[in-house]
Parts: structure tokens; sequence; C-alpha cells
């Protein structure tokens, strides 16, 4: 029969060849399509932890571990407080987030840089949109109407915040200034009586010399009434 | 995508001043922690039911009227020629202005406190103490960039008082920019360009 008539073992190498071959591609694509998906799952988030949320979570947790004891419950000022903090925080966030996107995508269609970042970008972007919801949801749990005003408060807080930075920044600098324009002023004071002494000892010796010029021309001026010339003149008269 | 995870921080509370505080060392705990303090005592002084921060739009007016007082005096110190006195009332304008509570406008802010450098420098430079003159200067420019030539100009004037004549030139330039053609501004660097032309000379 010819089915026997095929030479099997002659054929082995072919097929290892083949086995091999898909074997290796397989383990390939399996190994980096793992890597793939942990590299995205851990991206680096686009911001650092929120600490201001992690503190108004926590003193959330501490009322509810321990309700009866009324010496460490957290008053609902605090809270409150806690909770605005949270929404300056938040209004920082969505600014950096706002200004970063069109950059991004500019960079995006040149293909300066990678798709890993739009996607944590994208990550944050969505993140941000719950997180600003949560605050909202918080703030009406808290006092009633609170969640329409306290994004309009916090982005005051934020802005004043900057503000008053920037003012303590630029008044600061007036200690130094003073202090600089203090040394200079003497240097300049200094190099003004050098100069006063320079010119005083020049015009001392300028003075010397104008004086024996005064007698010069003292005496020039006299001349022509007794010398000779202007008596010659007379007499030429 | 609603992860509750969060890090528990080790909080605890003063029973007597209900500040929070903290047994972490974190350096970026402890400075959040003292502003939550601060500004919650700043919400306890609230007169609103709740102790929340009203709605920024209408504000106190009672605020205001005492700042522009305290400006108005000044001004009138300054008149007189008390060049000392007028810095002492805007020394206080200024303060109350920069502890207006962080919720209200900070617009107003900006307006209040760009006014009252502004004529804190002059008095300064009446005085002839230029580095305050300059310094507060900028501070008005910084909280009011346009529409306040006034102070661009001082601070260049300072500057060139000062024998800083790179630096005023930069400084009137930019503020040509931000100002438009300001008439005094141009004055100004004609004659810092004047000087500058007689040192290289």
């Amino acid at each position: 029969m010819e089915w026997f008539d095929i030479d099997w073992k002659g054929l082995a190498l072919p097929f290892a060849y083949i086995f091999v071959l898909g074997g290796m591609l397989y383990t390939f694509s399996t190994i980096y399509r793992k890597r793939k998906a942990s590299q995205s799952a851990n991206l680096a988030p686009w911001f650092p932890p929120h600490l201001q949320k992690n503190i108004y979570s926590s003193l959330l947790e501490i009322n509810a571990a321990d309700n009866h004891d009324k010496k460490t419950r957290v008053p609902a000022s605090v809270v409150r407080t806690a909770l605005l903090r949270r929404a300056v925080e938040d209004i920082g966030r969505i600014i950096q987030v706002r200004s970063a996107k069109q950059a991004l995508n500019t960079l995006l269609q040149r293909g300066s840089v990678g798709d890993d970042l739009m996607q944590r970008f994208s990550r944050a972007e969505k993140e941000m949109e719950e997180e600003l919801r949560d605050v909202v949801m918080e703030a009406n749990a808290l006092a009633p109407g609170w969640g329409q005003a306290i994004f309009q408060s916090a982005n005051e807080i934020a802005a004043n915040t900057h503000l008053r930075a920037r003012i303590d920044d630029i008044q600061a600098q007036a200690a130094t200034e003073k202090e600089w324009w203090e040394k200079r002023r003497q240097c300049i004071s200094k190099e003004f009586m050098k100069e006063l002494d320079e010119e005083e000892e020049l015009s001392k010796a300028g003075s010397v010399r104008v004086g024996s010029d005064d007698e010069g021309v003292l005496v020039d001026s006299t001349s022509p009434a007794t010398s000779p010339g202007g008596s010659k003149k007379r007499v030429k008269k | 995508m609603a992860d509750e995870v969060f890090e528990v921080l080790p909080l605890g509370i003063d029973p007597q001043s209900k500040s929070i505080t903290s047994t972490s060392s974190s350096k970026d705990l402890q400075t959040e922690l003292a502003a939550l303090n601060t500004l919650h005592r700043s919400l306890l002084s609230l007169e609103t039911s709740l102790q929340i921060p009203p709605p920024p739009v209408p504000v106190n007016p009672k605020r205001s009227a005492n700042i522009s007082k305290l400006r108005d005096s000044g001004n009138d110190a300054y008149r007189k020629s008390k060049y000392g006195e007028a810095v002492k009332f805007y020394n206080l304008g200024l303060q109350m202005a920069l502890t207006r509570p962080l919720w209200e406008p900070q617009q107003l802010v900006r307006e209040e406190v760009s006014a009252l450098f502004a004529n804190r420098a002059q008095a300064h430079m009446s005085m002839q103490n230029w580095p305050e003159g300059a310094v507060d200067a900028e501070a008005s420019v910084e909280a009011k960039r346009t529409g306040n030539a006034k102070a661009w100009w001082r601070r260049g004037k300072c500057l060139v008082e000062m024998g800083r004549l790179e630096e005023a030139r930069e400084w009137v330039s930019r503020g040509l920019e931000m100002e438009g053609d300001e008439a005094e501004l141009a004055a100004l660097l004609k004659e810092i360009n004047a000087k500058l032309g007689k040192e290289t000379a």
C-alpha cells in the first residue's frame, strides 16, 4: 500500500522543524501578551496618592470604628473641613488635567509620546470625573445643597492660596534687597567721597596752577599798562 | 472603576482643641494637617448654621469698607507728606486684605492688594527707599498684571534709581507688552536706554 511507502523517518526532520517553529511562535506571543497586559496594569498613576482624600476617609473610618467614645469622635465640622481640603486638591488636579490634555494630544499626533502615556492620562481623567462626583455627593450628604457651592469655594481657596504664596515670596525679597542696597549705597558713597577727595586734590593742584596763571594773567593784565608794548602803542598813537 | 481603596492614615484628634494630629513623620502629611486645622478654625468663626463656607459671590461688605477706609487715610497722610504714617496705614490695609477668608473671591483680593501695594511703593519712593518701593511695586503687578501701569512704572523707576539699568529695561519692556503703549512707561524706557547708551559709550 502506498500509505506504508511514505518514508516517515525521512519526514521526521521537517515535522520537527515545523513543530519547534510553531511552539516558539506560540510561546513568544503568549509571553509578549502577558508582559504587555501586566505593563498596562502596572502603569504608574498620573497623580501621586490623594493625601486629602486619604485623610478624609481615615477620619470617617475613625468615626465608624468607635461611635461611642465622645472624646475621640471627630466633630462634623472637622469632617467638613477635610472634605473642603479634598475639593481644593481636586481643583489643582483638574487644572493639571485640562492643561495637559491639549499638549498631550498634539504630542501624540506627532508621535512624540507613547501610547501608554495616553493610557495613563485617560485613566487619570476618568478617575477625576469619579472623584468630583464623589465629592459632590459627600458634600450634599454633610450639608444639604453644599454640593452646588463646594467647588466654587474650593476654587477661590486654591486661587487665594496661590496668590498669597506668590506675594509672600515677593515680599520675602525685601530684606535681602534692602541689605544689598545698603551695601551698594555705602559703596557708592565711598566712591563718591573718593571722587570728591580726588577732585579736591585735583582742584588743589589746579588751583595752584590757576593761581600762578592768575599771577601771570595779573602780570599780563597789569603789564600792558606799564609794558613797553603799551607805551609803544601809545607812542604810535 | 469604583475602587474604594485608600490608605488608612494614623490620625488622632486632640480632645480639647479638636485639632487633628498624626503620629506619622511624613512631612507632607504634617503640613496638610496644619492647613486642615487652620482652615477648620477659620470655618468655625463663620456664623452660618452649618459652618460651611458660603458661595463666594455676596461678600461681607464690612472688611471691604475697612480696607478702603485705611487706604484713604493712607492717601491723606501721603498728601500731607507724612510718608511714614502713610506706609503704616497701607500696612494695616494690606494685613486686612491678605487675611480675608480664603473662600472669598480672589479677584477682589487682587484689586485691593494691588492698589495698596502700589500706593505703598509710592510712599516708599517718596522717602527714597528704593528697594522697598521696587518690591512693593512688583507685588502689586503680581496681584494685577494689566491696567496697572503705575506699578510697572514705579518698579522701573526704583530699579533705575538703584542703578540696575539692564533689569529696569527688561522690566519696563515687559510692562509695555502688558499695558500696550503707555506714554509714561515708554518715556521711562527711553530714559533708561539713553542712560545705558551713555554707560556703554
